[in-house]
């Protein structure tokens, strides 16, 4: 069953749209990870995910129920820690404690505080008296995140949780998250740049881009310039000065991206035994990482800054011992890539039947 | 100068002997200073917070207004709730020439625009993401303006000492809609011009004196909530 389900979903920010999703789900007890450069409407989508905030336009399903305006039980199935996550001008103790008492719920509150304060690494004899201002950047963070810990949410919305963070508290926070999901099945979602760790979280990432979600984690997404090269022709130059080509280009391809699936994405040790059919261009074996969850290998290969993102079968990889700061080729075919509208003032421009896709 | 120190001497003597004409004065200055600030923040909050916190057409102009008067001089007020409260006013059958309550209508409108200001701008100066934080945390409509003002209850409490001192130390409201009467609705302030006028330094001083002593134990007891 979807935790959320989201229909054609507007936001606006005094008239200027600044999200639009036309049609997700997230499902219940996963793990979904929002990756996508800053303004891209992360926060914005999770701050709607959260009830803090009321689309412009569009219907949000929790659990299958419609949800609107002022619905005060189901914001309280669910926490969000926002960016900037703001302590309030009380003592520690008082700031975790503070949700479950407008919930009336303070049986065993001094207990729960002390388990919450532990989950995230704080120690409650020497944390519980402090006041807001008496704690480092990490600290706050963290308790931050016990505060809403405490209240054992059906879902956890993190918004930036490690941005900015020393690193032990980092670490602490993404053990804190990952056990209140084993431990309580918390459905959570998360919004970070921290890639990696996403990857060894995450059931699901969504790549977002100029307020829309332009699918599921692993594509790989080049953005313009684009030069019109012939009809359905498009070409990128690289910051390398190696060109992308790519076909079924719309007709006007300023502000939209070009998006690879990374099954149609492969890595070779020389431009030599190219499979036919497919463009290739140089670029550095920047990462190999295991998803925890798929148990796939994923590449990261760099091109003129750009990353591509690549599934390698395990033999290639063993076979030609690719490491990272190898020089590898990628290879695409260029008639299979897809094309994405990405600039909020281009929409009109768009498919009307899909307003985001070619 | 001998006058000075003679006036500071007897104002100790007038304070510590329990004479009977100043703590009836005090007392008169405690009742009327407490009935205005009540109903100045009764009514000055809320709005403060209504002016800081909601967006509503308007609402620049109305700032405008509430701070023009914070202006406002007490002998205007004194005029204006003389005319209001006096037989031929509109409000005269009520009776309140003359006393205290009479004195605290003028106060509390003295007090009122400071309050609503003051906490305004409190309210206004709050950080962003708290009202994204009190949701997130499960907040509701009720428990988002109480903790919201909560949040920032020292600059509402720095309000409510601006408007207090400013009550504490008016003449004109006093004098003219208390008429400066014995025993009755004689102020500390208005009993200072009095004595000032009739060359009576030293009794002037013990009231002055009184009135400091007075901010003092309420900045005291401030500072004290402060801390916790």
């Amino acid at each position: 069953m979807a935790v959320y389900r989201l229909e054609n979903i507007v936001h606006r920010y005094g008239g200027r749209p600044v999200l639009s999703v036309e049609d997700w789900s997230v499902a219940e007890g996963s793990i979904t990870g929002l990756y996508g450069p800053n303004g891209s409407g992360k926060s914005t989508l999770l701050s709607l995910l959260g009830f803090i905030e009321q689309p412009s336009a569009g219907q949000i399903y929790f659990k299958g129920a419609k949800t609107g305006p002022y619905n005060g039980d189901i914001r309280r199935r669910v926490a969000l820690m926002p960016q900037e996550s703001y302590l309030l001008k009380r003592t520690v103790y008082q700031n975790i404690a503070y949700g479950l008492r407008i919930r009336g719920d303070s049986s065993n509150e001094n207990k729960r505080v002390r388990q919450a304060l532990s989950t995230v690494g704080l120690d409650a004899d020497r944390f519980s008296k402090r006041r807001w201002y008496e704690l480092s950047g990490g600290e706050s963070r963290r308790a931050a995140l016990a505060a809403r810990l405490v209240l054992k949410p059906e879902v956890l919305l993190l918004d930036e949780p490690t941005a900015g963070v020393d690193a032990a508290s980092a670490q602490m926070m993404k053990k804190a998250a990952a056990d209140a999901h084993l431990q309580h099945g918390t459905s959570i979602i998360i919004a970070s740049h921290d890639m990696q760790w996403l990857e060894d979280i995450c059931h699901d990432i969504v790549y977002m881009f100029s307020g829309k979600i332009l699918g599921k984690g692993g594509k790989t997404f080049i953005f313009g310039p684009w030069e019109k090269t012939g009809p359905g022709l498009a070409a990128r130059r690289m910051a390398d000065g190696q060109v992308f080509e790519a076909q079924n280009a719309p007709e006007n391809p300023a502000g939209t991206a070009a998006a690879l699936e990374p099954e149609d994405i492969t890595i070779h040790a020389s431009r030599k035994r190219l499979p036919s059919g497919k463009s290739a261009l140089k670029g550095t074996l920047m990462r190999l990482s295991l998803e925890k969850h798929s148990g796939r290998v994923r590449a990261s290969v760099s091109v003129g800054h750009t990353e591509f993102i690549v599934y390698p079968d395990p033999q290639t990889l063993a076979l030609h011992n690719h490491q990272p700061g190898a020089s590898v080729w990628v290879a695409y075919h260029p008639d299979r890539v897809d094309w994405y509208r990405v600039s909020a003032d281009q929409h009109q421009a768009a498919d009307a039947r899909h307003p985001d896709r070619f | 100068m001998d006058f000075i120190f003679q006036g500071l001497a007897e104002a100790f003597t007038l304070l510590f002997t329990g004479d009977a004409e100043t703590f009836s004065a005090v007392a008169a200055t405690l009742k009327v200073s407490g009935l205005s600030m009540a109903a100045s923040l009764t009514i000055g909050i809320p709005l403060g917070f209504a002016l800081g916190y909601l967006q509503f057409p308007g609402r620049r102009q109305a700032r405008l207004v509430v701070d023009t008067l914070l202006s406002l001089p007490t002998v205007f007020i004194g005029l204006l709730v003389y005319s209001f409260i006096s037989r031929q006013g509109p409000l005269g059958d009520m009776g309140l020439l003359f006393t205290l309550p009479g004195i605290a209508i003028g106060q509390t409108i003295l007090a009122l625009p400071i309050v609503i200001a003051l906490s305004a701008t409190a309210v206004e100066s709050l950080e962003t993401g708290l009202r994204t934080t009190l949701l997130s945390l499960g907040a509701g409509r009720r428990q988002l303006v109480l903790s919201t003002l909560w949040e920032a209850r020292h600059a509402v409490l720095a309000a409510a000492l601006t408007a207090y001192g400013r009550v504490m130390t008016e003449v004109g409201i006093s004098m003219m809609v208390g008429g400066n009467i014995k025993w009755d609705t004689r102020t500390i302030t208005t009993a200072i011009a009095l004595e000032t006028g009739r060359g009576k330094f030293a009794t002037g001083m013990a009231l002055g004196l009184v009135l400091l002593m007075i901010a003092f134990a309420v900045n005291a007891g401030v500072s004290f909530l402060r801390r916790r």
